[in-house]
């Protein structure tokens, strides 16, 4: 019979169990997704819904699963699979888009200040349902009238998936992946459809949804001149030379003041040295090595 | 720039430090606790400790709630101080005690910055120091912690003796989202950094804790060699840009491998310039919560 794995909750000193701190390293070398301490429940919950379905009765048996076995490959698929379930949700990721409005947008906009087009290009890469790419659409939209007046903004956004692709187009969502939208978001570029809610034409303007490979190197070299780009619980599917080729193309698209976005606790550590990690209000993101916009010391 | 303003007050906050000794509410039991604890280990007596810390039973109380956190250690139903030194160990006990007699001087008024986020602050700046110093492999952790514990002294100082003064300041950096020295500087003429620094004389604490009160902003003027204040620095600027900020969003971006302080800890620590910075940063959030409940939880007591 599978027994369900234990934890001693908390963090700190003495450790967790060394099994569930061997895998969530295991992830984190090979997806680049970090557990906190106060996270650990969750990933031995979902190690555990893995185990059931395995019928493996330990978690060092489990481990072994991930790291000893031919199949551990797939099985650490599997595992992120069930740890980025239902993670697709308008607002997901609440502080990251606070600080691109507050202070990544500024930057940016002083850094185009001398040109004399006024144009701001934002890619959602793996945008999976659309969630993603509508949440910053409608950000720039608010912004249009305040520090975006007078440009134009436009949202691209692409997947792998034909059938998320179609999903995004529809542009029809239940009430979970709804559940953070505010009555003004909801009000302002939703319709009602029965019990579900529709993105409407406002939303919609400006953006482009289109299928692509992130591994197709030629049509990555085309997706040029981006401000910022989001990539969120995408990469940590890739093997490690695919992630860095990835992360070339992106540092490549980037404008030199560009942004790069990930995931909550997703890291670029030991995949690429041209990016920098910047430290903005309750979020991280990435920036271009060699220079910054204050010209040294970050402000 | 110091205004003509600032001037004055710098000499307002001069003649009132005058009156710190006679500031009510320090703990007779802080500053002999402090002298004692800046001693080598070896020279520490532990029956001392807790004896100066059973002298005030609030404190005490205080204690024992922190030494059943985990942040501590996870001890399970610590009783009395005796057996919190018996199951956290010497250096928890003595990072514990001087948490709660550090809280003790706050005043309680909440009108300006709320004790309970300064708390938070000075809590999380002392536990991220000590996690950071073992990773980096960085010197003394229990040291560290002290460090990241009375960086902000000058805080409390300007809350006691230029209270009007030092709101203004902490409304102009709330509103414009500056650091907080930045706005203290322009405001007032000094900032929290030498306001401490007079009391951590005053209090004699040792060289280098007077070093990172009053460089924890520009360890390149440190002069120090023990690179405490870089470390200081590092660790107060991810609370700032976290949620053990100082009750305001900093409305700004830090790369930490450009601030000074990153050059002068490299000297110390050879592992900093491979250094996992994203790591550490996700491996934080497990403190804030922990931070949050229990600063809360011991001001309820």
């Amino acid at each position: 019979m599978t027994t369900a794995p234990s934890i001693r909750a908390g963090f700190a000193d003495p450790l967790p169990e060394p099994e569930l701190v061997l895998i969530r390293d295991v992830i984190y070398k090979a997806a680049g997704i970090f557990h906190p301490d106060n996270k650990l429940r969750l990933l031995l919950d979902r190690c555990g819904r893995r185990m059931k379905e395995l019928r493996i009765p330990s978690l060092r048996e489990y481990c072994d699963c991930l790291t000893i076995k031919p199949t551990r490959q797939a099985e650490l698929v599997a595992l992120l699979n069930e740890i980025t379930i239902g993670e697709t949700s308008f607002f997901r990721n609440q502080p990251q888009l606070n600080a691109f409005k507050s202070v990544v947008l500024p930057k940016i906009i002083q850094a185009k200040s001398h040109l004399p087009i006024r144009r701001l290009r934002v890619w959602s890469a793996g945008c999976s349902t659309g969630e993603e790419p509508y949440t910053l659409r409608m950000l720039l939209l608010e912004e249009a009238g305040a520090q975006l007046r007078d440009w134009n903004t436009e949202v691209l956004a692409t997947d792998l998936n034909e059938r998320s692709l179609a999903h995004a187009q529809e542009g029809v969502y239940g009430s979970y992946s709804t559940r953070n939208l505010t009555p003004i978001y909801r009000s302002k570029y939703f319709t009602s459809q029965s019990d579900k809610l529709q993105v409407n034409s406002l939303a919609r303007s400006h953006i482009s949804f289109s299928r692509l490979n992130l591994s197709d190197d030629s049509r990555m070299t085309f997706m040029k001149s981006m401000d910022a780009i989001f990539c969120c619980n995408v990469l940590i599917y890739f093997d490690l030379a695919s992630k860095r080729r990835v992360i070339q193309h992106f540092f490549n698209n980037l404008l030199p003041h560009g942004y790069l976005f990930l995931g909550h606790s997703e890291s670029l550590y030991g995949v690429n040295d041209d990016f920098r990690l910047v430290h903005l209000p309750g979020a991280t993101a990435y920036v271009k090595g060699e220079r910054t916009l204050s010209g040294g010391k970050s402000l | 720039m110091t205004t003509a303003a600032g001037t004055s007050t710098k000499q307002t906050l001069l003649q009132r430090l005058d009156g710190l000794r006679q500031i009510p509410t320090i703990p007779a039991v802080l500053a002999p606790l402090l002298r004692h604890l800046q001693q080598p280990i070896e020279q520490i007596d532990v029956q001392k400790v807790t004896d100066l810390l059973s002298q005030d039973k609030s404190l005490a109380a205080q204690c024992l709630q922190m030494a059943n956190s985990p942040l501590f250690g996870r001890a399970k139903d610590v009783q009395s101080l005796r057996a919190a030194v018996v199951s956290l160990g010497f250096h928890h006990v003595s990072d514990i005690a001087m948490s709660c007699g550090m809280l003790n001087i706050l005043p309680s008024e909440k009108s300006t910055l709320d004790p309970v986020v300064f708390w938070e602050h000075s809590l999380g700046c002392a536990l991220i120091c000590r996690h950071l110093a073992r990773k980096i492999d960085f010197g003394d952790p229990a040291k560290a912690y002290l460090a990241g514990l009375l960086h902000d002294l000058g805080i409390i100082v300007n809350l006691w003796v230029l209270p009007k003064e030092f709101r203004a300041a902490w409304e102009v950096a709330k509103a414009e989202g500056i650091p907080l020295h930045e706005a203290e500087e322009r405001c007032m003429g000094f900032t929290h950094c030498e306001s401490g620094r007079l009391l951590a004389e005053h209090w004699q604490l040792a060289p280098e804790m007077i070093d990172v009160v009053n460089c924890h902003h520009s360890p390149e003027k440190s002069a120090d060699s023990t690179g405490l204040s870089a470390l200081v620095q590092l660790a107060d600027l991810l609370c700032r840009m976290s949620d053990l900020n100082y009750g305001y969003v900093e409305c700004r971006q830090v790369n930490l491998i450009e601030e000074s302080g990153f050059a002068q800890l490299s000297h110390y620590s050879k592992n900093l310039n491979n250094f996992d910075w994203a790591r550490l940063t996700f491996e934080l959030e497990s403190y804030m919560e922990e931070v949050h409940s229990l600063v809360r939880a011991i001001y309820r007591t």
